[in-house]
């Protein structure tokens, strides 16, 4: 202990120097934590956080009770999570291969400046763009195909307008990990195997794949960890926040943010924050734990 | 990959061939996508220009019959909004970006040095709102009822300036590529700890900062939920937060069906309608768009040097 100390004092310059993140983070992070004892409170604005009485599990037993909201939102969630994460690691990979066996790289390095751009707009920004393409008395497919879909009051289409939004928004930015994996594998793998007669599917299918296989699965696991969050604007702007079609677009985080403006339900909310915040430790503990065993080198902690 | 390209060159002019063809079909799925990516982009541009009339009759389009500057004017007209926004989203991404970096550099020294024994512990402080946090709701009202920091700008700034995945990449960068050699041979040279970090560390990490940097700066530029959240004088909002109003604005314009039509009529002059709205759409998201190929190459090295190790 005393070693320590006079370690820690001797590079006190140290300190010094992580004191302002360590505050930041103090009081960004670490403070609002504690704020989640909400979830067992019967909150009153007035009386704050600390004050407001305890009301057991209350808050959680509205939760279950409240089955259209409550389970929809979740269901919502996890949906929208398996069909981006699987749908955008099949896409990342294919146009990162694409990219990579196309032999104009000048070309390709224009198209892939191209490809990454929507990541950088905001959804503030995208909702309109999609306005364009599906608002019903001036949207273009409306148009083009002569028909005057209501887009935003039909929730069954949503799964698939926001997937494409989805994609459309980060497949060219997420395939920039996966080139820099092939990047780096050896060519004299390729050499080899064009000796030994290998066509170019056989070529990809036995050196590139296997070459990506790690990456995959450690970008899957790190994201079991967000299962419960989910990208807020593309659900809470491009849909409009419409209500009437909340059954197929509401997701916890923006109902959260919805509860939040409306000022209301903060048990019920806080008590969603809650679960959202402790699935999402457990399942970010058993992917770290995943990947130590698979890929030790890759693990977080 | 010129080494990929002699092989080729080396093969029977059958194979060739075959190879050439492949490469067509490849090139064009690859056009076909980048289209589906830049094509959007373009109509927003087009209708940003295109006249109103033309948009209400035809809807939106690639080929307006129309053109019209009216959507751009009608933005001037916001005039002093326009311009206070500009600076709010210019300020918060200049003063955000260079606090974050160098608070966040400062912590990736600390931790990285191996004689420090309390990085131990600071990397798992760092970690730990990685699989833990409070949330929206609870962070919402720590923030205003308690740090009483409802509409001011330390918001904006505060909660996007460390991140722990940035400060890992800052890290491994420091760790992997500049060489504590250098660091102690500026010691022995008779430099404190805050000088050789300054000018020997700093300025190594570049590269990494520039990476991190840029994506730290489109953060700010892109936040509309912190704005949304918090600001509530117009003297403080943001670009994003601008957008966000108007289409409030527009949908009260449709969604009251009931106000009479003269006076429907009479707001619509100061109402932004599709072109406008448009014309927002443009000037927000331009910048980005003009600086983003200039730090491209910084941030495809940057990110792939350090993102997932630990």
């Amino acid at each position: 202990m005393k070693g320590f100390l006079e370690n820690t004092w001797k590079h006190r310059a140290h300190v010094v120097m992580a004191l302002p993140a360590f505050l930041i983070l103090f009081f960004i992070m670490y403070v609002p934590m504690a704020g989640l004892v909400m979830a067992f409170k019967s909150f009153d604005y007035t009386k704050g956080i600390w004050a407001s009485p305890w009301n057991g599990l209350d808050n959680f037993k509205y939760l279950l009770a409240s089955k259209t909201t409550f389970v929809n939102m979740t269901k919502n969630t996890l949906i929208y999570y398996v069909i981006f994460t699987a749908l955008g690691t099949f896409l990342n990979v294919v146009l990162a291969i694409a990219i990579d066996q196309f032999m104009f790289k000048k070309m390709a390095k224009t198209m892939q400046t191209i490809m990454i751009i929507p990541v950088f707009i905001s959804y503030a920004a995208v909702q309109f763009i999609v306005y364009a393409f599906i608002s019903t008395d001036t949207g273009i497919l409306n148009h083009a195909l002569g028909l005057s879909t209501r887009f935003y009051s039909t929730p069954s289409m949503w799964p698939a307008i926001l997937t494409i939004v989805k994609m459309w928004n980060s497949v060219g930015y997420g395939s920039v990990l996966y080139m820099s994996v092939l990047a780096g594998i050896d060519t004299a793998l390729y050499e080899a195997a064009e000796i030994d007669g290998a066509n170019k599917w056989q070529k990809i299918k036995h050196i590139t794949i296997p070459a990506l296989v790690p990456m995959i699965t450690v970008m899957l696991l790190l994201s079991v960890g967000n299962v419960m969050r989910s990208d807020t604007g593309l659900f809470y702007q491009v849909t409009r926040n419409s209500g009437v079609l909340y059954s197929t677009t509401q997701v916890i985080d923006s109902y959260v943010l919805n509860a939040i403006f409306k000022n209301s339900n903060f048990g019920f909310t806080a008590a969603t924050s809650f679960f959202q915040s402790v699935v999402g430790l457990l399942m970010m503990l058993f992917a770290n734990g995943m990947v130590r065993k698979i890929a030790p080198e890759n693990a977080l902690f | 990959m010129s080494k990929k390209k002699g092989n080729s060159a080396d093969l029977a002019p059958s194979r060739h061939e075959k190879k050439g063809f492949g490469q067509i079909v490849l090139g064009f799925f690859l056009l076909l996508y980048t289209l589906f990516c830049g094509l959007p982009i373009v109509l927003v541009f087009i209708a940003a220009f295109t006249d109103e009339k033309t948009i209400t009759k035809n809807g939106f389009s690639f080929f307006p019959e129309k053109w019209s500057m009216a959507g751009f004017n009608a933005v001037l007209k916001y005039g002093k909004q326009l311009a206070t926004s500009y600076g709010i989203t210019i300020f918060i991404t200049v003063f955000g970006t260079f606090l974050g970096l160098l608070v966040m550099a400062m912590f990736a020294y600390s931790i990285s040095r191996k004689e420090f024994r309390l990085s131990k512990f600071l990397s798992v402080y760092l970690l730990i709102p990685m699989l833990f946090n409070g949330g929206q709701l609870s962070g919402y009202i720590v923030f205003t009822s308690y740090y009483h920091l409802k509409d001011s700008l330390w918001l904006l700034i505060l909660p996007l300036c460390v991140s722990t995945m940035n400060v890992i990449i800052l890290r491994t960068y420091i760790v992997n590529s500049i060489p504590s050699e250098l660091m102690e041979a500026a010691k022995i040279d008779g430099a404190g700890e805050y000088r050789t970090f300054f000018q020997i560390t700093l300025p190594l990490l570049k590269p990494s900062m520039a990476a991190v940097g840029f994506m730290m700066a489109t953060a700010y530029w892109n936040d509309w939920q912190n704005a949304l959240l918090y600001i509530t004088t117009d003297s403080k909002k943001p670009l994003q937060l601008l957008l966000v109003n108007i289409q409030k604005s527009i949908e009260f314009l449709l969604n009251n069906s009931n106000v009479p039509a003269a006076a429907r009529a009479a707001m619509g002059g100061n109402i932004p309608q599709y072109s406008a709205t448009m014309a927002t759409v443009v000037v927000v998201i331009a910048p980005i768009m003009v600086v983003y190929p200039f730090f491209q190459k910084y941030f495809v090295k940057g990110l792939t040097v350090g993102s997932v190790k630990g």
